[in-house]
């Protein structure tokens, strides 16, 4: 066999090597080679490679010249030109494009600043992969289900550190709701109420050394001693005027604490301000206001605390934190804290603890977080997909629109080439023509987008800025649209522009008819209807969904009842009783009922395991407590279905249950009354009297949920008041001042029922409002498109149509010329966009336990939206070019 | 007049071109060199110094006929210049009287 010179190598050579020197060394290297190659062929090969590389030097290097000879500048500043005088000379054309792109762009953008801030929740503390959530895992009695729960056993923090010494940092966390706080002066009286929904917590320095939440005044370490509390510049600023002057001053804080089925509230206790915390950053699920050290009142020994030596049940609220040290991974720990839990826990408790890393909390809908505030990788998948989706519709106009124009520059074209320019520099114009309109629409964009945050701020309730030179991510952003876009947008029609034929060209042959061309714009046309309906069609479904949360009868009135919440106080009945009286002397009061909470509650109810007729076991299944008065049923208009309505009574004494309940234990409504249940551990043991006709107890993501009801004076937490629904304003009026007299150191707040029931689709609200705008952007912008091709059209068949009206033709057979083809297309649109709609929103609706069926008429409808939207476009051109004068149109050449 | 200047290497290589009279190409003067310095030279290195002394007018070049073992490519014949021996020339001068000038007496060791 023939020897053969190493092939890479070579090349290489001849790539780089001037010319009149290759013949020299490519046969110098070669002699010795071949030379080489009789004693070691290895040997030689790697030789030769190492002689070329040692020839890759200025002497033997071609030199660097540009490949034409032309005035680089000068053409570039010549494209430009061109590029301008033709959009300028196309007005029209070259609005649709540019603000079809920059309403795309801008769309992106706005979905790009939303995903960004969802991504960067709690990324900015230092050891930020260190850290993990510890979970509770919950085992059913069906085995293959599994369920997780943020909060943990009491005993959990403290267990962890002694029984796992090599974690760096374990911090215990109980996150507070509803706490009334009054701002006390040097004597000690109160001088400010306020109220926090949320943002107490209860927690130790440890949690400080987890987190990077930077200090302005005091000391993290403060919050070893009970009663110390850190507030954020923010409250202090609230509270005491100036944060500067707060430390050292006391406030005082009535709250209560969850345990088991019941909501306890605690004796006031004093704290004292011991550090302020800088400012919380928008991106964090942990929003704090007030940080409590742990140990004080009920984290701490008090009898009545959280504080449960048991591990078999969890505290709800309270939560564990840890920081593993590098070397041990999670996977490594969680069999540890499995086999832990085994150790800690009952025999017959099969729950078990694992650690979740903080990267994920936020993203955790089904477990949620400190804040509530989860968003899916599901939902952040969809918003990309609507942004790349718009994007591509935009992008689609602009090819649809530059391949139609594509004759009119075809005289350049041919006059370019015979000048000499070749393919790759006519498509270098298209694309650097492309590029000015893509950087026009990208400037415009950022400018719409500037505009739209506030608004989608509202709209979200987040608090989003767009600011290009803050982040290198933005940045990255802008310039991959720009050559995306570029691109996408510019390669085909540069193609196509560049390809013609000169002769043809100047002979004014081209038609712009060509078969490939035109099947390929419809296909384009199509896949922008697709979208745009099934945007629609998946909006009208949304929207059909949240009107049947709203409208569906629940079972229970909604209307017209306004909550309040108040104190019960050691009296009891008496204050309650004292309430009642004042309040149905109000004018326009219908009815009172004090209760726990409301017959529907999302997330915010007591559940409690129960044992049914002196069973000895517990039942299988968990039930929801409320407490209420005998006033519940009338107030909230419940139905019994047997047996009769609780006696009036302050402590307890009998318990309603609802159909579900008697159902999950297999009975007939009949055969419960009478029987006894017991909760609490045997500590309330009542007979059933009645049995309720099933209500919506929870948000229509779930099923009918078993359910109890009881008297017991010390939990009522709210009042229900019915009003007539004449003269709301003037009975609130009245509400508030009794109120206000009743409890003077507590803030007065309401919620109308249909409010809060609305507010528990607040996120399905957002999003079928982002869907509204979405659907309609996509819309606008198809339609854009198909008013660019359809006017284009017109101008292209002006003559087509003076022929066929001279030959009788009426202007009613001429739109419909126009029309029939864009019709077609948006039907065969439809045809695809149908099944793609469905298969979207089964899904989606797959997680509401009440949802509606998808009917053929949404289809319908949405098709036939989209339908009418784009044939009103057509038919402005349509109607133009069946009323231009034949004369005019044919005179002309 | 313009000033020559020529390296210790350049000055070897002229030496061998000149030493193989009609006969110096790249691989002659590099098996040459490598055989009477018993040290290894990389060919781009005479190529270089080829390069640069031809600039300067040491040396002239000229094609000779393609053979079959150079992969079709031609060797590239150097001679030497009148200015290249001049080089040489003067440089042998230069050295010889210099050693002259090395007093006769015992050198430390």
């Amino acid at each position: 066999m023939k020897t053969r010179l190493p092939k890479w190598p070579l090349l290489f050579l001849r790539w780089f090597c001037r010319e009149d020197y290759l013949d020299e060394i490519e046969g110098d290297l070669t002699e010795i080679f071949f030379h080489r190659h009789e004693h070691s062929p290895a040997k030689a090969r790697r030789q030769f490679l190492w002689n070329v590389l040692k020839h890759f030097r200025p002497e033997f290097i071609k030199p660097i010249k540009l490949k034409t000879h032309h005035n680089r500048a000068a053409v570039i500043k010549n494209y430009f030109k061109t590029s301008s005088r033709n959009l300028i000379r196309n007005r029209n054309y070259a609005f649709i494009n540019i603000a079809g792109l920059a309403i795309g762009i801008a769309v992106c953008m706005t979905i790009f600043v939303i995903i960004q801030f969802q991504t960067s929740f709690d990324n900015f503390h230092s050891k930020k992969d260190r850290i993990y959530r510890v979970l509770t895992e919950y085992h059913h009695a069906d085995a293959a289900k599994l369920s997780y729960g943020q909060s943990v056993p009491f005993p959990m923090p403290k267990g962890l550190k002694t029984a796992f010494p090599q974690i760096e940092q374990v911090t215990p966390i109980y996150a507070s709701h509803n706490d009334q706080l009054q701002v006390l002066d040097v004597n000690g009286a109160p001088v400010k109420n306020f109220k926090e929904q949320s943002g107490v917590f209860y927690t130790d320095p440890s949690f400080f050394n987890i987190f990077n939440f930077p200090l302005l005044a005091g000391s993290y370490a403060s919050l070893k001693d009970p009663n110390n509390v850190l507030l954020t510049k923010e409250i202090a600023e609230t509270y005491f005027g100036d944060w500067k002057t707060a430390t050292g001053k006391t406030i005082k804080l009535t709250g209560s604490y969850r345990v088991g089925a019941g909501l306890f509230q605690f004796p006031p206790i004093v704290l004292k301000i011991s550090g302020i915390l800088a400012t919380i950053p928008a991106n964090t699920d942990f929003q704090l206001k007030l940080v409590i050290a742990f140990g004080t009142d009920f984290t701490g020994d008090r009898i009545y605390g959280l504080q449960n030596p048991d591990w078999n049940g969890t505290s709800p609220d309270f939560g564990c934190y840890v920081l593993l040290p590098p070397n041990i991974s999670a996977d490594n720990f969680n069999q540890q804290l499995r086999a832990y839990s085994r150790k800690v826990q009952s025999f017959d408790n099969k729950d078990s603890h694992i650690i979740q890393p903080l990267s994920e909390v936020h993203y955790d809908t089904g477990t949620g977080n400190c804040s509530n505030k989860t968003i899916s990788h599901g939902l952040l998948n969809v918003l990309w997909m609507i942004a790349a989706f718009i994007l591509s519709i935009a992008c689609v106009n602009f090819i649809n629109l530059s391949t139609a124009q594509a004759v009119n520059r075809a005289k350049e074209v041919g006059v370019r080439k015979v000048l000499g320019s070749n393919k790759s520099q006519l498509q270098m114009q298209f694309i650097v023509e492309t590029f000015l309109i893509v950087m026009t629409a990208m400037m415009l964009s950022a400018v719409v987008t500037i505009l739209a945050l506030p608004f989608v701020n509202r709209l979200l309730e987040l608090s989003l800025s767009f600011n290009v030179l803050d982040s290198r991510e933005a940045v990255l952003f802008i310039l991959t649209v720009t050559i995306v876009v570029t691109a996408l947008a510019g390669f085909y029609p540069s193609i196509v522009l560049s390809r013609f034929n000169p002769v043809n060209a100047l002979k004014s042959k081209l038609t712009v008819n060509t078969a490939k061309g035109m099947s390929l714009r419809r296909g384009l046309v199509v896949f922008q209807f697709v979208i745009a309906q099934v945007l629609i069609i998946g909006t009208l479904i949304i929207l059909k969904q949240m009107n049947y949360f709203m409208n569906q009868p629940l079972g229970f009135d909604k209307d017209a009842i306004v909550n309040v919440p108040f104190r019960p106080d050691s009296t009891g009945s008496k204050l309650t009783d004292y309430l009642r009286q004042q309040l149905l002397s109000v004018n326009g009061v219908q009815a009172v009922s004090f209760s726990s909470n409301t017959p529907v509650e999302d997330g915010n109810d007591s559940w409690s395991t129960f044992r049914f007729n002196h069973a000895i076991k517990e039942s299988g299944f968990n039930t929801i407590v409320k407490f209420s008065d005998n006033e519940y049923v009338p107030t909230y208009k419940l139905q019994l279905t047997a047996g009769r309505n609780l006696q009036p009574s302050g402590p307890t004494r009998e318990f309603l249950v609802n159909e579900s309940f008697v159902k999950s234990l297999g009975l007939k409504p009949e055969d419960i009354l009478n029987k006894e249940i017991s909760i609490w551990g045997d500590l309330i043991k009542c007979p059933v009297v009645g049995v309720l006709k099933d209500f919506n107890d929870r948000s229509f993501r779930h099923d009918l949920a078993p359910l109890l009801i009881t008297t017991n004076s010390t939990m009522y937490r709210q009042a229900g008041i019915k009003l007539a629904t004449t003269n709301i304003a003037s009975a609130m009026q009245s509400v508030k001042k009794i109120w206000e007299h009743t409890f003077p150191d507590f803030v007065y707040e309401y919620k109308f029922l249909d409010d809060k029931i609305e507010s528990f689709y607040k996120q399905e609200n957002q999003l079928a409002q982002l869907y509204k705008i979405f659907s309609a952007i996509a819309i606008f912008l198809s339609c854009l498109g198909l008013y660019g091709l359809a006017s284009f059209m017109a101008v292209q068949r002006i003559k087509e149509v003076g022929i066929r009206k001279v030959l009788g033709a009426t202007a009613a057979n001429i739109v419909y010329l126009f029309s029939k083809e864009f019709i077609l297309l948006i039907v065969i649109a439809f045809a695809i966009a149908t099944p793609i709609a469905w298969f979207c929103m089964h899904y989606w609706l797959q997680d509401y336990a009440y949802r509606i069926d998808i009917n053929w008429w949404m289809f319908a409808a949405g098709g036939l939206v989209a339908m009418v939207i784009a044939l009103a476009t057509i038919s402005f051109q349509a109607i133009k070019a069946a009323l231009t004068n034949p004369v005019k149109s044919l005179k002309t050449e | 007049m313009k000033h020559h200047s020529i390296g210790e290497f350049e000055e070897l290589v002229l030496l061998m071109v000149a030493a193989l009279h009609d006969e110096a190409y790249g691989v002659s003067i590099q098996e040459n060199l490598v055989e009477k310095l018993s040290k290894n030279i990389n060919i781009s290195a005479i190529h270089v110094a080829l390069k640069r002394m031809e600039d300067k007018g040491f040396v002239k070049s000229r094609f000779g006929g393609i053979t079959e073992d150079r992969g079709g490519r031609r060797k590239k014949y150097y001679v030497i210049t009148a200015l290249g021996k001049r080089i040489l020339d003067s440089q042998y001068e230069l050295r010889t009287e210099l050693y002259k000038m090395i007093p006769k007496i015992s050198f430390s060791r």
